[in-house]
């Protein structure tokens, strides 16, 4: 169950994690403000918690999970090397032992 | 913050320091706030009575029985009217109100005696005009000894405890109070 869990993949490039970072701090921050000035307003202060609440509630929909817009900067890594260099250094090796034999 | 668990948490870290702020916040915006309310308190009937008290401790009671000092105490029953509105007080960082009326006497044995008589606990959201007629007292009375037969000014006072969603608790004294003496004599009824 976990292994399925783990193979979803989450990953985000760094361009895309400081973009969702100052997302969720700018949302939380804007809530709060709003939520101050409300409960203040209405005299309670249940309604600044709601609002926070409300806040933090967006933000986790909009930061957790790896939206496409994370990953417009893709980290550029180098091909992969071609392994033939190796199966031919063992192919003649193998053919002085054979005419040894003989 | 590659993964979801190290991005959920600092969002959620971020969220409660955010919230620790607002609630600095909201007890800033109400700590220096006045929170006392004209008080009218009448009263109606005193009875004094002169009774054994049991409550006492029994290790004094060898040298109480020889004399009354311990073992016999004064006790009354007040009836009175109270109003008090209290709207102004509630904002939004008040909880609760704990009321409670006390009376403040002085006798020969002890320069300064104060008990509690009634006391109830106004939450936010109920009746705030507080209009009790023909009250009882709650708790009962006693003086520790006989202090309260034909004394001359016994001080009734109706304070509160502001309980607060932040911050510290207040103890605020109602700005009116009522002076009265008190009968002369046990058994006998004296009003007012």
């Amino acid at each position: 169950m976990l292994s399925m869990f783990k193979s979803i993949p989450t990953h985000m490039d760094y361009k895309g994690q400081k973009l969702a970072e100052q997302i969720f701090q700018g949302i939380i921050l804007v809530s709060a403000v709003i939520g101050f000035i409300y409960g203040l307003i209405i005299e309670q202060f249940g309604w600044t918690v709601y609002i926070m609440l409300a806040g933090f509630t967006v933000s986790c929909l909009l930061t957790l999970p790896p939206w496409p817009m994370y990953r417009q900067n893709p980290l550029t890594w180098q091909p992969a090397l071609p392994e033939a260099p190796v199966e031919s250094r063992e192919k003649p090796q193998e053919n002085l032992k054979k005419k040894k034999h003989k | 913050m590659n993964t979801v668990l190290s991005r959920a948490n600092s969002l959620f870290a971020f969220s409660l320091s955010v919230m620790a702020a607002l609630t600095f916040g909201c007890f800033i915006t109400t700590a220096f706030k006045n929170r006392s309310v004209p008080v009218q308190i009448q009263v109606s009937k005193v009875l004094l009575k002169n009774v054994d008290d049991f409550t006492g401790p029994r290790e004094r009671s060898d040298l109480g029985f020889v004399t009354f000092f311990n073992l016999v105490k004064s006790y009354l029953c007040v009836c009175l009217n109270v109003l008090l509105h209290l709207q102004p007080i509630f904002d939004w960082n008040v909880k609760e109100l704990f009321l409670y009326l006390s009376a403040e006497y002085s006798t020969r044995s002890n320069v300064l005696n104060q008990v509690v008589l009634w006391d109830k606990i106004v939450l936010r959201g109920e009746n705030t005009k507080l209009n009790l007629r023909d009250m009882k007292s709650k708790y009962f009375f006693f003086d520790d000894g006989n202090g309260l037969k034909a004394n001359k000014n016994i001080t009734l006072t109706l304070s509160w405890n502001v309980v607060p969603n932040a911050g510290i608790l207040p103890l605020v004294m109602g700005s009116g109070h009522v002076s009265l003496p008190f009968p002369e004599s046990y058994e006998t009824t004296k009003s007012y």
